[in-house]
């Protein structure tokens, strides 16, 4: 390496590691790295809250029988049975019944105005050919009614004692399911666009910090802008693969921890490519993304005279980042059609698309054809960055590239100066 | 030619906003001096030291650098106080020193000893340790000032440095210099006190409205104008200054007039031979301040109003 090239090294690794001490050693980052908890805490309460509105609808709720005594006990054995097929959280409202009187028909009408749970499903009738009645939210209520008569007729027909006596063995997968790779995938946009969210939302802030300390002409005077958007970039980089690093231990940790049945179904999730290939890819990708965001944000910011201007930029940007992440979200569901193609391709969605296409895909070589045309990408928007940068920082700007030629082919044109 | 001076330019120009701030300015410093950039408000001093520095690039004009085209390729050798001071706030003040100085190539741990020893030598080696945002004002200047001697550059480059210092921070300023310039530093600053400049500066260059105006010594810019010679009566008279010579001017303290061509002999004479007595009689060398004025022109200050606003 030449001179100039060591020195422009050492200068952005310089301000990297300020960038980096200042980020990492102060209480706000403690807040940045401890920030999935407390967004898994409000995802909890909030599921919580819907998991208990939910319950709490379903305990109120019933579907009523109205069959014959002798018909009920046989009834609600083929209930129990059938209750077995569902999920906790899937299970039809509690089965009640009631004695037919002389009209069911005005019966069955009369449960669904009367008091107490709210009654979403009833049958009356025979039950080889029941009459169901249902409220607006008990259509699947309904069907289940008419299983449950089917249910109870066919055990009628064949004895009490079950034909078949079945034999249940859980078995852990020794590789990821297809599912389970489109989870990967999942978490993989997910992962990259929270992190780049995150980190570019903090260049944007360290413009500011520069900005108002005035310490980017020391800066500026010592280094190439270029070095100090790089360094600003790098550093910020360093907190976040502390980040990546910190949460990656402990989610590698998570099946140890985690009960049998639980771990288990982790297992089933993972990428398509192997661990050992997609770590470093979820790590080349995540630092595409973020370098391709943060020159973007680091470039705009600084065309911001106030934390004002700052914020009012930065809305847009945010946007297009959300709008490259439902881009790539749709990639990761792994469908082979144009719209992941162009995630893959368009720079700004292709590290989360491709990110999600190695949980997807086994393949190596588009990763590295992928890499090769984001690092590309990535140089031209440090460079765009930066000249943004310079402008927007220094004030230094004579008019633009093409403005300034123009007036020279002017000048040259007319014989005069243009003024 | 150019290895006798740190920094060579000619006929430096730039446009902000198609405006024409610098206009062909020449800048000449000779290796070891002390040179002054002087200026009124505005006239495109920071422009200039700016081009010079390589922060920003000249739309017109060479320029070399310690003997580089490119300056930054002699960026770890220089040293440079911006006229906007900035320093981090969180930073302890040795630290901060250290990374001006790893900035432009001294190893940190080596800026650090360092930084302690010069704040020792400045007087405030009590704040090494504090954060700058607990640092007065004046304080955290001079730690700038510190982090741009720290790697100890062959040239430095100091925009406005006086400027909010208070007197006592000044003379240290001013012993720092010199004690820079001793060290084989040649040095470059800016300013409009002209006090300031008269005492440091070997060499200075006077700019206005974007224009280069005059570019010699102190007592060259002093010599631009007559000597002028300061009378005191014995007695105030009406019609004292028929015998004085043209541009005579009374103030409160005597007469005011410049040393005609031939000398003053032949006003005293007309004096004595008058009838008129003399309690005393001085020849004045004029100031730089007055220098700077006519140099600089009236015109100039209202083309100057007339950019900067």
């Amino acid at each position: 390496m030449s001179v100039r090239s060591n020195r422009i090294v050492r200068q952005t690794l310089t301000i990297a590691r300020r960038d980096f001490v200042a980020t990492v050693f102060t209480p706000t980052f403690l807040l940045f790295l401890l920030s999935p908890i407390i967004m898994l805490s409000f995802g909890l309460v909030g599921a919580g809250g819907a998991t208990s509105m939910a319950t709490n609808a379903a305990d109120k709720a019933q579907i009523v029988a109205i069959v014959a005594p002798e018909r009920q006990a046989a009834m609600r054995a083929t209930d129990a049975r059938l209750r077995k097929l569902f999920g906790r959280s899937d299970q039809p409202p509690v089965l009640t019944f009631e004695t037919p009187g002389t009209t069911p028909a005005t019966q069955a009408r009369a449960v669904f105005a009367g008091a107490g749970p709210d009654t979403t499903a009833a049958l009356y009738g025979d039950l080889a050919a029941p009459t169901i009645l249902y409220g607006a939210q008990g259509r699947g209520d309904s069907r289940y009614l008419a299983e449950l008569s089917e249910g109870t007729l066919r055990a009628a027909a064949s004895g009490a004692r079950p034909l078949s006596a079945a034999t249940f063995t859980p078995i852990a997968r020794e590789r990821a399911s297809s599912g389970g790779h489109s989870q990967a995938a999942f978490f993989s946009v997910f992962g990259i666009f929270f992190l780049s969210l995150l980190l570019s939302g903090q260049a944007v802030g360290t413009m500011a910090e520069e900005r108002n300390n005035k310490v980017i002409e020391i800066l500026a005077a010592a280094v190439p802008l270029e070095a100090v958007f790089f360094g600003k970039l790098l550093g910020m980089f360093g907190s976040a693969v502390l980040f990546v690093g910190f949460w990656g231990t402990l989610a590698s940790q998570l099946t140890a921890i985690l009960p049998a049945s639980m771990a288990g179904g982790l297992g089933e999730i993972g990428p398509a490519i192997g661990l050992p290939l997609f770590v470093p890819l979820f790590f080349a990708y995540f630092a595409m993304a973020y370098m391709l965001l943060g020159a973007v944000f680091l470039g705009v910011g600084a065309q911001a005279t106030t934390p004002r201007e700052l914020q009012m930029l930065s809305l847009p940007i945010t946007i297009v980042q959300v709008l490259m992440f439902s881009l790539a979200l749709r990639a990761a569901g792994g469908a082979d059609n144009w719209v992941t193609r162009f995630a893959e391709i368009f720079p700004f969605s292709s590290p989360f698309a491709m990110a999600a296409h190695a949980a997807n895909f086994p393949h190596v070589w588009p990763h590295l054809l992928a890499l090769a045309w984001q690092a590309l990408w990535v140089g031209i928007a440090i460079t765009i960055g930066a000249r943004a940068f310079r402008r927007g920082v220094l004030q230094s700007g004579s008019g633009s590239w093409f403005k300034r030629r123009v007036a020279t082919v002017g000048e040259a044109l007319s014989g005069t100066p243009t003024p | 030619m150019t290895n006798a001076f740190a920094i060579h330019a000619t006929g430096l120009v730039k446009n902000f906003g198609g405006k024409r701030v610098v206009d062909g300015v020449d800048v000449a410093v000779p290796r070891g001096a002390i040179y002054g950039v002087l200026g009124p408000n505005g006239a495109g001093k920071t422009t200039t030291l700016r081009m010079l520095l390589g922060i920003i690039e000249p739309d017109g004009g060479h320029r070399t650098l310690l003997g580089h085209t490119h300056p930054r390729d002699a960026s770890d050798r220089v040293g440079y106080l911006p006229e906007e001071r900035g320093l981090y706030p969180g930073m302890r003040a040795r630290d901060a020193i250290a990374f001006m100085g790893a900035l432009r190539g001294l190893d940190l741990k080596a800026g650090r000893k360092r930084a302690v020893t010069l704040m020792e030598g400045a007087g405030l080696g009590h704040a090494a340790d504090t954060r700058i945002r607990k640092l007065s004002k004046g304080m955290a200047q001079f730690v700038q000032l510190l982090g741009s001697v720290v790697h100890q550059p062959e040239l430095l480059v100091l925009d406005e440095p006086f400027s909010g210092l208070d007197p006592v921070n000044q003379e240290r300023l001013e012993t720092l210099i010199l004690a820079e310039r001793d060290r084989g530093a040649t040095i470059v600053m800016s300013t409009h006190v002209m006090a300031h400049a008269e005492r440091l500066c070997d060499r200075l260059t006077i700019i206005a409205g974007g224009r280069h105006r005059f570019e010699g010594t102190v007592a060259e810019a002093r010599g631009l104008l007559p000597m002028r010679a300061h009378y005191v009566p014995d007695r105030d008279e009406p019609g004292l200054a028929a015998y004085l010579p043209d541009g005579a001017v009374h103030q409160r303290d005597g007469w005011h007039f410049p040393v005609p061509d031939g000398g003053v002999e032949a006003a005293l004479r007309r004096l004595i031979d008058g009838g008129h007595g003399i309690a005393g009689l001085s020849i004045e060398r004029p100031g730089l301040h007055d220098a700077f004025v006519r140099i600089v022109g009236a015109s100039a200050l209202d083309a100057t109003q007339e950019i900067s606003a």
